[in-house]
């Protein structure tokens, strides 16, 4: 469990102890207004996807900005278990969920919420029906569809249809739509990343009519993210954008997606000074996760993160920064994948003009399973 | 936090996952082969932490011998659990720099035998202070770098500076030296100890011009699991700090005397196209800083294809058989990382759940 020294609400957030995962308020609602009033007057809605962020307080603040499905989507079981017990009643689960053990707790879990799942095979949906029946609950499923990534799904089309046959076929567990995950599209050329979303989706719409014309209903479809949500959100058909990283954002969105402004910083304090052009901080792999590459010391110019240890930052200093950063001082880092980053922290510290306003639980940390 | 507690006698095949496991003949093995090395030698083992990050793992390695005694921690969080769990000596081979840290490690310090590194001047007056107004001694040791380009003093001349300076402060005791080493790649023996011993002899290098200044230097602590063997021949070191050997990780493969003990569990949910299989680990449970993938273990044929934030693609070129519901083991590259992203160890042996172990100092990165 991480330790920090918790500060009284107002305290100046250079006060804090550190490292420390913190929000900036202002930063974080602007965010949250800017995707949510997109689908406030659409077909399409927003479903947050929290395990961008696994913290409950801030989900329950995405879905009273509107423009939502009035629901949440997780990845694992234990996640969904966790933002149950925090209020959220409508939970997608947007994986496969196939091992006994997994499916009599998303059973359980579904007498006190409305439960969807995503299937890719004929078997799996009949062991969903037969746990539902033995549990006295109903189950809504997914179809999920392989648009982009090498990743779970049947392949559009056919496949995708003779799969919402079987589950239409059982009892217990009722079809309500498809999904896909494409991942992020992250492009440089808004074009490009526009084309690429429209050739995953399209093929999900394409399977949709299929399967209507075969006399199936349709009722969901789920597709989109942070990075093509006003393109995903615009497509006819589309009834749900599973938008995560929008809230929090990170380095790695943050050059492709000008409308939203890094929320979520880790505070860190120098130290030690060996030399003039370096300064080392307490900030490691173990504060700022480094799967997707190395932290961005925005604010300081003339400062590099040269390198991340699993306990330190290593800066390196250039210009008239080699003559600042005093020991003790503190700095800001910018992760470059917000999610990874969120699950090493028990606690984000919210604050708001600079002072903290509260201390939010990330309850979902580490539900792997 | 997690909520899952199989019952010792658990299969394996039983488990919920994903799972970090312990192999635990493994790390006995691994706990044994320290105490082999350190019986008869004035250098002893000072376990860190930072890896281990639960109590019991520390204890178990006091016991089976070889050790100071005590172990060597990142963080003053880590340092408050293990005296929590019984630990009574403790180095924290790491600056402390917020005086509410300093503070903490004087609380600390009432319960402990408490060490520190130290490089800076600033640094000790600030740990002198808040020790005097505690009315605590805080033992210091001087960080060299010898070869990671990070924290601790470059020159020879500043030791011996700053070992007078901690002489002379009330509040500090003044213990000795310290140092971490890199080596990066997979080294053969031969450089593995060329390497180390250079390192070493720039620690050293320090003690004796400390020494030649009328100051006596207790403590040398210097090496890493890959300097294991060298520090314990080498006249004048006096402990080494090892994390990795307990559990071992797929990069200190070339450490085959150490047994892979850290494993993690996964289940196979989709086999969504001839030849791939999704895993239900990912990055999220995995970490992979820089993007290295984990190694299976026992699946001929089986190449990890990529990670994303919760699975993992595998390819089997058919010499293995991949079936959704069946389960796989992976060994992670980075296993200090790996840990910190996990609640509980369950530690197992010959298939079989024999204890769950909580991980109270995940996350203690404050």
């Amino acid at each position: 469990m991480e330790r920090p020294i918790f500060k009284p609400i107002g305290t100046p957030v250079g006060q804090l102890d550190t490292p420390a995962l913190v929000v900036d308020l202002t930063l974080l609602e602007q965010n949250i207004e800017t995707l949510h009033a997109f689908f406030r007057h659409r077909e399409a809605r927003v479903r947050p996807h929290v395990t961008a962020h696994r913290c409950p307080a801030l989900a329950h603040k995405q879905l009273a900005a509107g423009g939502t499905v009035d629901g949440i989507s997780v990845t694992t079981v234990g996640e969904a278990e966790v933002f149950a017990d925090h209020g959220f009643h409508d939970i997608t689960i947007a994986n496969e969920v196939v091992t006994p053990q997994k499916i009599r707790r998303l059973c359980a879990l579904a007498r006190r919420a409305r439960l969807t799942v995503a299937v890719d095979h004929p078997e799996n949906v009949w062991h969903l029906s037969e746990a539902a029946g033995a549990h006295g609950v109903t189950l809504q499923a997914m179809v999920d569809i392989h648009t982009r990534l090498n990743r779970c799904g049947v392949e559009p089309g056919q496949p995708a249809l003779d799969l919402a046959r079987a589950v239409q076929a059982v009892p217990h567990v009722d079809f309500v739509g498809l999904m896909t995950y494409a991942g992020p599209i992250l492009s440089d050329e808004p074009e490009l990343m526009a084309a690429e979303t429209r050739r995953c989706i399209q093929q999900v719409l394409d399977t949709r009519y299929l399967i209507e014309r075969a006399g199936l209903t349709v009722r969901v479809v789920s597709a989109g993210n942070t990075s093509n949500y006003e393109i995903a959100g615009a497509m006819a058909g589309v009834t749900e954008v599973p938008a995560g990283a929008y809230a929090l954002l990170d380095a790695r969105y943050g050059p492709h997606r000008a409308q939203f402004t890094p929320a979520a910083r880790v505070l860190t304090t120098v130290t030690s000074r060996p030399e003039p052009a370096t300064a080392i901080t307490d900030a490691g792999q173990k504060a700022v996760s480094v799967d997707l590459g190395l932290p961005v010391a925005a604010d300081l110019a003339e400062a590099t993160v040269a390198s991340l240890s699993a306990e330190h930052c290593r800066l390196r200093l250039e210009g008239a920064t080699t003559g600042q950063l005093h020991l003790g001082d503190t700095l800001w880092l910018t992760p470059q994948d917000i999610g990874t980053c969120v699950n090493l922290y028990d606690y984000i510290h919210a604050v708001r003009d600079g002072c903290l306003e509260a201390v939010w639980r990330v309850a979902a940390r580490g539900q792997y399973r | 936090m997690e909520h899952y507690r199989p019952a010792p006698g658990t299969p394996i095949a039983d488990l919920d996952t994903p799972c970090l496991l312990i192999d635990l003949d493994a790390v006995e093995h691994n706990f044994r082969r320290i105490a082999d090395t350190y019986r008869d030698t004035v250098c002893k083992m000072r376990t860190h932490v930072k890896n281990l990050k639960t109590p019991i793992l520390a204890h178990m390695q006091i016991r089976a011998g070889g050790t100071v005694g005590g172990v060597c921690a990142a963080k003053v969080a880590e340092a408050e659990v293990m005296v929590e769990g019984g630990i009574h000596d403790v180095l924290i081979a790491n600056q402390v720099v917020a005086r509410d840290k300093i503070v903490r490690l004087c609380a600390l310090a009432q319960r402990a035998d408490m060490k520190v590194g130290i490089d800076s001047a600033q640094n000790l007056r600030a740990l002198s202070e808040v020790a005097q107004q505690h009315g605590v001694t805080l033992g210091v040791l001087i960080e060299l770098d010898t070869s990671m380009h990070r924290a601790g003093i470059r020159r020879v001349e500043d030791g011996v500076e700053l070992a007078k300076l901690a002489t002379a402060l009330p509040g500090i005791a003044f213990r000795g030296i310290m140092s971490h080493q890199t080596l990066p790649g997979r080294p053969d023996k031969q450089t593995r100890l060329i390497e180390g011993r250079r390192f070493m002899q720039m620690c050293l290098e320090v003690k004796e011009a400390i020494e030649a200044a009328g100051i006596p230097v207790d403590i040398v602590s210097t090496g890493e699991t890959w300097t294991y063997d060298v520090a314990a021949d080498l006249p004048g070191v006096t402990e080494v700090q090892g994390g990795t050997y307990a559990l071992m990780s797929a990069s200190y493969g070339y450490m085959d005397e150490f047994a892979i003990a850290a494993k993690i569990l996964g289940t196979i949910i989709s086999t969504p196209r001839p030849g791939i299989a999704i895993g239900d680990v990912g990055v999220q449970a995995l970490a992979s800083p820089g993007g290295v993938l984990p190694a299976l273990e026992g699946m001929p044929g089986v190449t990890v294809e990529a990670l994303h934030d919760e699975h993992i693609v595998l390819h089997t070129d058919g010499t293995t058989a991949l079936k959704v519901g069946e389960q796989f083991l992976l060994h992670s590259g980075q296993q200090d990382i790996l840990v910190n992203r996990w609640d509980q160890f369950i530690a197992v042996r010959h298939g079989v759940v024999e204890a769950v172990w909580d991980i109270p100092a995940r996350g203690c990165h404050h």
